[in-house]
């Protein structure tokens, strides 16, 4: 399974240990069950299905692909079977593919990259912007609602025509060279993994960072990987879950360090969701007394949960989005972590990252009017 | 504008041509297409990041060492992989290549993901090749300068070996005719296991050298297999030279086309392959069978 799914399942693991060894849930022990998607959509819709049907199982999470996860939905809706993602967050799950079984646990697409947006609109420097985003779903929906929502807190923005390079690209030059054409002050990447990391690499040596600055998705997992080849400056991210930003919180602090006992590394933004998503679904279960689907549905909304990430987490009913926040900083090398981390971070909260009611009403209207 | 993406292009298909040498160089005189070239260019990498911590970590020398040992572990992998079943299997039909190419991908990827895990992992670029050459304002790497170097002179030395040598008169001897090969009493098995250990080789480096450019990870095999291919659609399976003009072709149309068509960069190599197989399949290619036989 690839690095970022590993850790959450590691994050997972942990969870399931901490659970059985407290009693389980509503005194029955958890049975965690793993299956690949392999990143296909109807591999995934095809799993989902086994699950539910031969293995009776009473929920299903994970999800990396945002394609993945939209087949998926469609199965856990038909099948009337709860599924949470904590990778994936492509907004259609949310909004236009909405059914009642499915909720996320991370602020979707569209707060994220709204996020981005907000950060890039406080630079008043900052004259043109080059959007970048890979070429799937993400990407896509990433970089239209970057645009959209930059265009409309900086009208006077020179909004260069988005790159849309395939995804996991290994050669990111064309891209960095063409973007460096448009002399911009910023390129908003909406890429991760490996791809990021070699636009990083390969974008110091075409003096990316030296001529501009790149604000981009940045989870723990790449700042882990590149190390001292991240550059000293010109990198912002935002990230969804960064563990060196919660370890005030005493629940995210023993999180921390149980896994690094477990693991010998620190969790990475996807270990955090993950585990961060189990315990809301353990509390919701809890308030419903029961696993049966629509008595969890039903608790869905009603639970107010103190996590990883945060006090007072709660799952909106309209589209079942959880009231995350998203955290934005400059990337830096503090030597307190055998990696860089972010600094001067801004937790921008759920009053930002959750689309207003309004929109997700219109963009199901108008997907209504579209089919 | 034009030329700094022009030179970027021109860049990157000498990397694309460095790692179609060795595909293009086994199917030239074995007929087998081996899928499995991805996976040596992805164990070159993996066992430069592997080798480099005891080889004076971040120098060129140590680099260069790391990047040879590498390639030459990947040759002998090669070796004895065609000892023990390729050389079985080269009277048989093109599935059973394919079935045990792609058996030797799932085990190389399995074996990577136990030795390595599933977390990417970086190389350090050697300070020597992380600089760039500034020119009016545009960046050209040193690191591609490099890369495009030895591009060149593996290109000139498996044209001087091929055209020069004994062993290339074997090589260019098998690729026109095998059952002649054999009869004048040449052991078609050496040669076979011999270019099968050079592709090898010429992938190992391939990946060995990339290492420091980008991100190493285990599912590296796919995405460059799928290049390679690319490349030697355009050129023609077995045609060095036409591999080296895929190469380029491909990779200056990828940066032409993200800087004016960005949108339909991906497609227009799609396009440009299916364009190649129509005309070639019409038959107007006059040179279709030129290949390693006619350097």
């Amino acid at each position: 399974m690839r690095g970022l799914v590993g850790s959450e399942l590691k994050a997972v693991r942990l969870g399931v240990a901490q659970l059985n060894k407290a009693g389980g849930l509503l005194n029955r022990k958890i049975d965690l069950i793993v299956r690949d998607s392999k990143t296909k959509p109807n591999e995934g819709a095809k799993q989902a299905r086994d699950l539910i049907v031969n293995e009776k199982v009473d929920v299903l999470t994970g999800v990396c692909s945002s394609a993945v996860m939209l087949a998926m939905t469609a199965v856990s809706g038909e099948l009337k079977t709860p599924l949470y993602s904590t990778i994936g967050n492509t907004q259609k799950a949310n909004i236009q593919a909405f059914q009642p079984y499915f909720w996320q646990t991370q602020a979707n697409a569209l707060g994220e990259a709204s996020a981005a947006a907000e950060f890039v609109a406080l630079h008043k420097n900052w004259k043109t912007v080059v959007p970048m985003g890979f070429d799937y779903e993400w990407g896509h929906t990433s970089v239209d609602t970057f645009v959209s929502h930059l265009k409309r807190l900086r009208p006077d923005m020179v909004i260069a025509e988005p790159l849309f390079p395939k995804i996991g690209e290994a050669n990111m030059t064309s891209y960095i060279t063409a973007a460096l054409t448009k002399n911009p002050d910023v390129v908003y990447e909406a890429v991760f993994g490996s791809g990021l990391i070699n636009l990083v690499k390969q974008g110091k040596s075409f003096g990316l960072f030296k001529r501009s600055n790149l604000v981009t998705l940045m989870t723990v997992d790449v700042m882990q990987s590149l190390g001292n080849a991240m550059p000293d400056k010109g990198v912002a991210g935002y990230a969804r879950a960064p563990f060196f930003e919660l370890m005030g919180n005493p629940k995210a602090k023993a999180f921390v360090e149980a896994f690094k006992a477990k693991y010998n590394k620190y969790p990475d933004d996807w270990a955090v969701l993950g585990y961060d998503g189990l315990m809301f679904y353990a509390e919701v279960v809890k308030k419903a007394g029961s696993t049966d689907a629509d008595k969890v549905i039903k608790a869905l909304t009603k639970v107010s949960y103190d996590g990883l990430r945060g006090k007072g987490m709660t799952v909106r009913a309209l589209d079942h989005q959880m009231s995350a926040p998203v955290w934005v900083g400059v990337v830096t090398k503090t030597g307190k972590y055998p990696f860089p981390i972010m600094k001067a971070v801004v937790r921008v909260g759920p009053d930002k990252t959750v689309p207003l009611a309004a929109l997700v009403k219109a963009l199901r209207a108008k997907a209504k009017s579209n089919n | 504008m034009l030329i700094v993406q022009v030179f970027n292009g021109l860049m990157e298909g000498m990397m694309l041509f460095l790692i179609a040498s060795g595909l293009t160089l086994i199917f030239g005189v074995s007929r087998i297409i081996n899928f499995a070239h991805g996976s040596f260019y992805m164990l070159g990498a993996f066992l430069v990041y592997q080798f480099l911590p005891f080889l004076f970590d971040g120098t060129l020398a140590g680099f260069v060492i790391a990047v040879i040992g590498g390639a030459l572990v990947v040759a002998a992998i090669g070796w004895l992989f065609e000892r023990v079943f390729l050389r079985h299997i080269y009277q048989s039909n093109e599935l059973m290549q394919l079935i045990i190419t792609v058996a030797l991908v799932l085990i190389i990827r399995d074996a990577v993901r136990l030795l390595w895990g599933s977390n990417d992992v970086v190389v350090s670029m050697p300070p020597e090749l992380s600089n760039a050459i500034e020119i009016s304002g545009s960046y050209f790497p040193v690191f591609q300068f490099a890369i495009f170097g030895v591009g060149l002179f593996v290109l000139f030395m498996m044209v001087a070996i091929i055209r020069f040598t004994r062993a290339g008169v074997l090589l260019r001897a098998a690729t026109d005719d095998r059952g002649m090969v054999a009869l004048l009493g040449v052991n078609q098995g050496r040669v076979f296991a011999a270019v099968f250990t050079a592709g090898s080789f010429l992938a190992g480096l391939a990946g060995g050298l990339a290492a420091p450019f980008g991100d190493i990870n285990y599912l590296l095999d796919t995405n460059v297999i799928l290049e390679a291919f690319i490349v030697v659609v355009i050129g023609g399976l077995g045609n060095l030279w036409g591999a080296l003009a895929g190469a380029i072709a491909v990779g200056v149309l990828k940066s032409l086309g993200v800087l004016y068509f960005p949108r339909f960069a991906m497609v227009l190599i799609f396009v440009i392959m299916a364009a190649v197989l129509v005309v070639r399949s019409m038959n107007l290619f006059r040179n279709e069978s030129r290949g390693l036989g006619e350097l």
